[in-house]
């Protein structure tokens, strides 16, 4: 089987890449550091594209094979091993993983350059691409949860980077902890598959689905809710979405990489991998959609108000997140995965321009010391352009097209549909106004007194040619799937969704959806450039206008704060009390009273020297040993 | 070749040894010590690479009369469950030794001696094939343990060693009295008078009888387990004892609580198991929840990962309480895993403390800066104790919960509780010492030595090892655990179809009991 054993190959390179860069004996080359690093994963590339031609030679039907190395345990009937699953679906997130992976992990050779723990970044950017693989290659529900939980881990060590940072140790702990919770829906969900099917194999599981479940049944729906726990969690949806914004700790590529193109995209990718158990459950796919266009909203309006360049990012991937949900909800499942595509390119682009600026000027991320950097940073400006031209989905960029395809079919996918569609038509409206009110603060306008030094260091090609891949991609990604043309990304992945809503937006639907989205849109952008980009100064009269609305967006709508004083606080609190009462009064009383009886009543032997103790022991020892030698002598 | 005879008595004959090594020669001492420990690692490997893995009953029996008349004799065996029990003991106490080579206590003569008597009574403990022998082992093991606290503690050492023995005591005493009962109740329903475990098995006793014979033993088992609220020796035994005796007492000690339940309890008296399996079930979960809680909120390092220890041994009862094949299997798993990790943990915890001389996770800080190693191995370890999936603990806890799952999805669902707050206190005992701003003196004095790996990497080893191919355990160990929990399974009323192993009543109807017999074994 070649391409199984590519793709364990794929899978072996960047774990290999994290083991020998971590125990390298003291501290490697730079250059080795650098060409274990982006060489394991462009390998892992170059043999994920030998996968993708060999399967596209295939008939569709026979676009799959699965490979196991060892059993891993056989417990009670439950068969579980350790087994790869190559069919389009996971040979796409292969494709983004090691495609996005290689650039961000080479521009990060220069990005990182200063970075005295070279090779620690390295091991750890390696281990996460060797965890995010093995996520979307498993073959079973079980080590698809081993990848969930190491692309956690290797989240929350790149989160946690800057190691002496508290606030950065704080951020990786909460976005383990939060991640953990989703694991446990996972796990919750990975038992009632188990005491359902007798098995994790998704091959089986899948093809039984239908006649074991029945839709809408209960069973089903718990299944689904309880993967989506664990989606939510991975992909930052209400409410487990608090822990990714403050991810922004962590090195920019690091943001670019995990928290944007690859990881926190994982829920999308379960949900459309469980496309068979999720068509099952309607009011689970209903839920999934409703905190899709719930994300979506709330997540953008946030972003409007950061001041931090990475944050505002963050907020968007959050609500970009939201558009897929509401895609994989309604059984959209294809358009959810050419949006997450989408995502990919023009995401990375973002927050590694993002990155550009913030090395440029040596770490500055906020807004308010930015502005007037389009004289000097010319070519980031016009990558930073087209990102946000293409994540507002203005036509042709590839934004446009997988946004409009989301939108118009929800539009025909009944009443949930529409409200999701008019959601996202809103939403729309915000990402453009928050993408350019970046963009004209940025780049646009005078430089800020006392912001940046006046003449920024360029950066090298490492970072520059990563940036321009991206940038064109991008700009003509979309035109992979294009209305009435080639359906190039659904036709792919047919062969693995057989769920897929048959739901089609007439012309008029889409021509509507269209043009309502990008109007709204360019109406976003000139109010965005009335405020920002042509009077700076009116920015400020309305910030203090509307300070009710501004403080409840600053605050985030509260999640963190209600957290704290309900969840949280709580749990210190008992966690003090039980070792204030219960464990003094409760465990201790009776143990206490017996303890102190024996003292008194053996007060002589409490007088005991310490000598004489120790000849005690001995000849305890001794009584034992003469036991034990009777024992086998008497044989 | 008697092996597990063997076995027992190296670890006593090295102990014996130590009166005759003289005083004050600490070499000698370390060198007898460590062959005592070492040739009985070597010796459970062998019988290991003997062991018979699709055979459900006892193996490797010694048997030798004493005083059969009163049904007392020495016999020894292991089946797939307390294999791995010898070989979480030899190899913890072999670490344990090596740990102590490197770092000698006060009158090392007598402590290594009083280590190598440790060992005899919980290997004898593990091996037992009769309700006495398991008796006088179960007592035997307390008393260098008793001396271990008492005489190397720490400032409290005189309490906390009483309170240790009376507690247990307490317990052990009605497990005599029970285990005296067995034998004479059982001699009237079976006709024969014996303490064999095996000749024991689901002997039909009425159901106040079962329940009232396990209840003895029940109260032994979780006061040494310990659950809650029975854990009350636990927090000044672990506050005070030397860290060495913390970590056994962690690791294996608490193991006898839980192999009391899978070899006695379960198997003889399946009708008391049904009666207590929802008490047990949620004193398990309340020892999960509140140990996590508690273990969050603890000022020191030690005695975070001692809570921490109650919360995870909660995990291994529920899997025995369960009743269920896959949970009971799990439970096994995380026996050992259990072990592996809380020694590791204490062992990393011990090291920090003597380096920078603090105890408090608030005085230590940012120390990976400067001992990168020592930090990527308490990660390794630190991921291990909470369980993060593709981890050795993980494979254990994964079958508990999803064994016990399929009867009390509600028990499994709240204990998801514990396994998020591991996460809690795990990181927060890692990163407070491993991250942020410098604190508690000279890193670089912390960064593993030599000695450390010695000590560490056999145990990351066995880790990975388990991570990656548990099915080495699970399937050596399968048939015994089926046959242990399948009495029970029958006594609550399981369906067939969930119960993997032939359940044969006892006393055998009289048509039945001349084709096979009851006490049947393979004999090396």
């Amino acid at each position: 089987m070649l391409i199984t054993t590519l793709a364990w190959i794929v899978l072996g390179l960047p774990l290999a890449g994290a083991l020998l860069l971590s125990l390298w004996p003291g501290e490697p080359d730079r250059n080795l550091s650098r060409v274990i690093g982006v060489g394991t994963v462009a390998l892992g590339f170059v043999l994920t594209t030998i996968v993708f031609f060999d399967l596209l030679s295939r008939t569709p039907s026979h676009r799959h094979a699965t490979n196991a190395l060892w059993q891993w345990i056989n417990v009670d009937g439950l068969h579980i091993d350790l087994a790869v699953l190559v069919d389009p679906l996971s040979v796409m997130m292969m494709l983004i993983i090691t495609g996005v992976g290689s650039l961000i992990v080479w521009y990060s050779t220069e990005y990182m350059a200063e970075d005295r723990d070279y090779r620690r970044f390295f091991a750890e950017m390696n281990f996460f691409v060797f965890s995010m693989l093995l996520l979307v290659l498993a073959a079973n529900f079980f080590f698809l949860i081993v990848g969930w939980a190491f692309v956690g881990l290797a989240s929350y060590l790149l989160i946690g980077y800057y190691y002496e940072k508290p606030s950065a140790v704080a951020a990786a702990k909460k976005a383990f902890v939060i991640n953990v919770i989703g694991d446990a829906g996972l796990v919750l969900a990975a038992f009632l598959i188990a005491k359902t099917f007798g098995s994790l194999d998704y091959a089986q599981v899948f093809a039984t689905a239908p006649t074991r479940l029945g839709g809408g049944s209960f069973t089903a729906e718990m299944i689904c809710l309880l993967l989506f726990v664990g989606c939510a969690a991975k992909s930052a949806q209400i409410p487990l979405h608090t822990w990714l914004p403050d991810a922004m700790e962590g090195p920019t590529p690091v943001s670019a990489l995990i928290h944007a193109a690859t990881m926190v995209t994982a829920g999308v990718y379960l949900v459309v991998r469980c496309n068979v158990l999720f068509h099952l459950a309607p009011y689970a796919s209903d839920y999934v959609a409703i905190t899709g266009a719930v994300t979506l909203l709330v997540a953008a309006s946030i972003a409007i108000v950061q001041e931090d360049i990475k944050r505002v990012l963050a907020w968007s991937t959050v609500s970009q997140i939201g558009y897929m949900m509401v895609a994989a909800g309604l059984g959209l499942y294809s358009q959810a995965m050419f949006h997450l595509l989408m995502h990919a390119f023009f995401k990375a682009l973002l927050f590694l321009t993002a990155g550009v600026v913030i090395h440029a000027l040596s770490g500055e991320q906020s807004l308010n010391r930015m502005g007037g950097l389009h004289r000097l940073l010319k070519f980031a400006s016009f990558a930073m352009l087209i990102g946000c031209l293409a994540i507002s989905g203005i036509p042709p960029f590839s934004g446009f097209f997988s946004k409009d395809e989301i939108l118009s079919t929800a539009m025909a996918a009944g009443p949930l549909g529409v409200v999701c569609a008019v959601a996202g038509i809103i939403g729309a409206a915000m990402t453009a106004f928050y993408m350019f009110r970046m963009y004209f603060r940025a780049f646009g306008g005078p430089q800020r007194e006392g912001g940046y030094h006046p003449h920024p260091h360029m950066s090298g090609l490492a970072m520059a040619i990563p940036v321009g891949v991206l940038a064109v991609l991008a700009t003509i990604g979309g035109f992979l799937q294009v209305p009435w043309g080639r359906q190039l990304v659904t036709d792919w992945l047919a062969p693995a969704i057989p769920d897929q809503s048959s739901v089609e937006a007439s012309a008029t639907v889409e021509w509507l959806t269209s043009l309502a989205s990008v109007s709204v849109a360019a109406v976003a952008i000139g109010i965005a450039w009335w405020l920002f980009g042509a009077g700076p100064e009116r920015r400020l009269k309305y910030a203090h206008t509307l300070a009710g609305l501004r403080h409840v967006l600053l605050e985030q709508w509260l999640f963190d704060d209600a957290y704290e004083s309900v969840i949280i606080q709580p749990g210190r609190d008992l966690g003090d009390a039980a070792i204030r009462t219960a464990e003094p009064d409760l465990t201790q009383g009776i143990v206490t009273a017996a303890a102190g009886f024996s003292m008194a009543g053996a007060r002589g032997l409490h007088r005991v020297q310490g000598g004489l103790v120790r000849t005690y022991a001995f000849a305890l020892i001794a009584g034992a040993a003469i036991v034990g030698l009777v024992v086998v002598l008497a044989r | 070749m008697p092996w597990l005879t063997i076995i027992i008595v190296i670890p006593l004959l090295a102990a014996l040894a130590m009166f005759i090594v003289p005083e004050g020669d600490v070499g000698t001492a370390r060198l007898v010590a460590a062959l005592g420990a070492g040739l009985t690692l070597v010796m459970s490997v062998l019988m290991l690479a003997n062991f018979h893995r699709d055979f459900p009953g006892p193996q490797f029996v010694d048997h030798a009369g004493w005083a059969t008349q009163v049904g007392l004799d020495w016999i020894v065996w292991v089946d797939g469950i307390s294999i791995w029990l010898i070989m979480l003991t030899t190899g913890l106490f072999a670490i344990a030794v090596a740990y102590l080579c490197f770092r000698t206590p006060d009158r090392p003569r007598a402590f290594l001696a009083l280590i190598m008597l440790a060992e005899m009574g919980l290997l004898g403990l593990f091996s037992s094939g009769n309700l006495v022998l398991f008796y006088v082992f179960w007592e035997l093991m307390l008393v260098p343990f008793y001396f271990m606290i008492g005489m190397w503690g720490g400032a409290g050492r005189k309490l906390a060693s009483i309170k240790f023995v009376i507690y247990t005591m307490v317990g052990s005493l009605l497990m005599l009295v029970s285990i005296v009962a067995t034998a004479v109740i059982a001699h009237g329903i079976t006709g024969v008078y014996t303490f064999d475990i095996v000749a024991l098995r689901n002997v039909d006793y009425t159901r106040p009888e079962s329940i009232w014979l396990l209840a003895g033993f029940l109260l032994a088992f979780v006061i040494k387990l310990p659950l809650w609220p029975f854990h009350g020796w636990l927090p000044d035994a672990y506050r005070e004892s030397p860290i060495v005796v913390v970590a056994l007492l962690a690791a294996v000690v608490s193991k006898a609580g839980v192999y009391g339940l899978l070899r006695i309890g379960l198997p003889l008296f399946p009708r008391g198991m049904a009666y207590f399996q929802y008490p047990i079930i949620l004193l398990a979960l309340v020892s999960i929840v509140y140990g996590s809680l508690v273990a969050w909120r603890q000022p020191t390092m030690r005695m975070l990962v001692g809570y921490s220890s109650l919360a995870h041994l909660g995990f291994i009862a529920l899997g025995i309480a369960a009743i269920d094949p896959q949970a009971a299997q799990g439970a096994v798993l995380q026996m050992v895993n259990h072990g592996v990790v809380v020694v590791a943990a204490f062992a990393i915890v011990g090291i920090i403390a003597t380096r920078t001389g603090k105890e408090d996770i608030d005085d230590i800080g940012g120390l990976a800066a400067r001992a990168p190693w020592l930090s990527g191995i308490f990660l390794v370890v630190t991921m291990a104790s909470l369980a993060i999936p593709g981890s050795n603990s993980f494979a254990g806890e994964f079958f508990i919960l999803s064994g016990t799952f399929r009867h009390d999805w509600w028990a499994a669902a709240i204990a998801m509780i514990g396994v998020v707050y591991a996460s809690v206190y795990m990181l927060r005992l890692y990163q407070s010492s491993m991250n942020g701003p410098a604190r508690g003196g000279d890193p670089r004095r912390v960064e593993l030595r030599v000695r450390d790996v010695v000590v560490l990497v056999p145990l990351i080893a066995v880790m990975l090892f388990i991570a990656l191919w548990p099915q080495v355990l699970a399937g050596a160990s399968s048939a015994s655990v089926n046959a242990a929990v399948a009495p029970a399974q029958v006594a609550v009323g399981r369906p067939p179809s969930e119960i993997r192993s032939v359940v044969l009543p006892n006393p055998l109807p009289a048509t039945v009991s001349s084709a096979s017999g009851v006490t049947g074994g393979a004999s090396q």
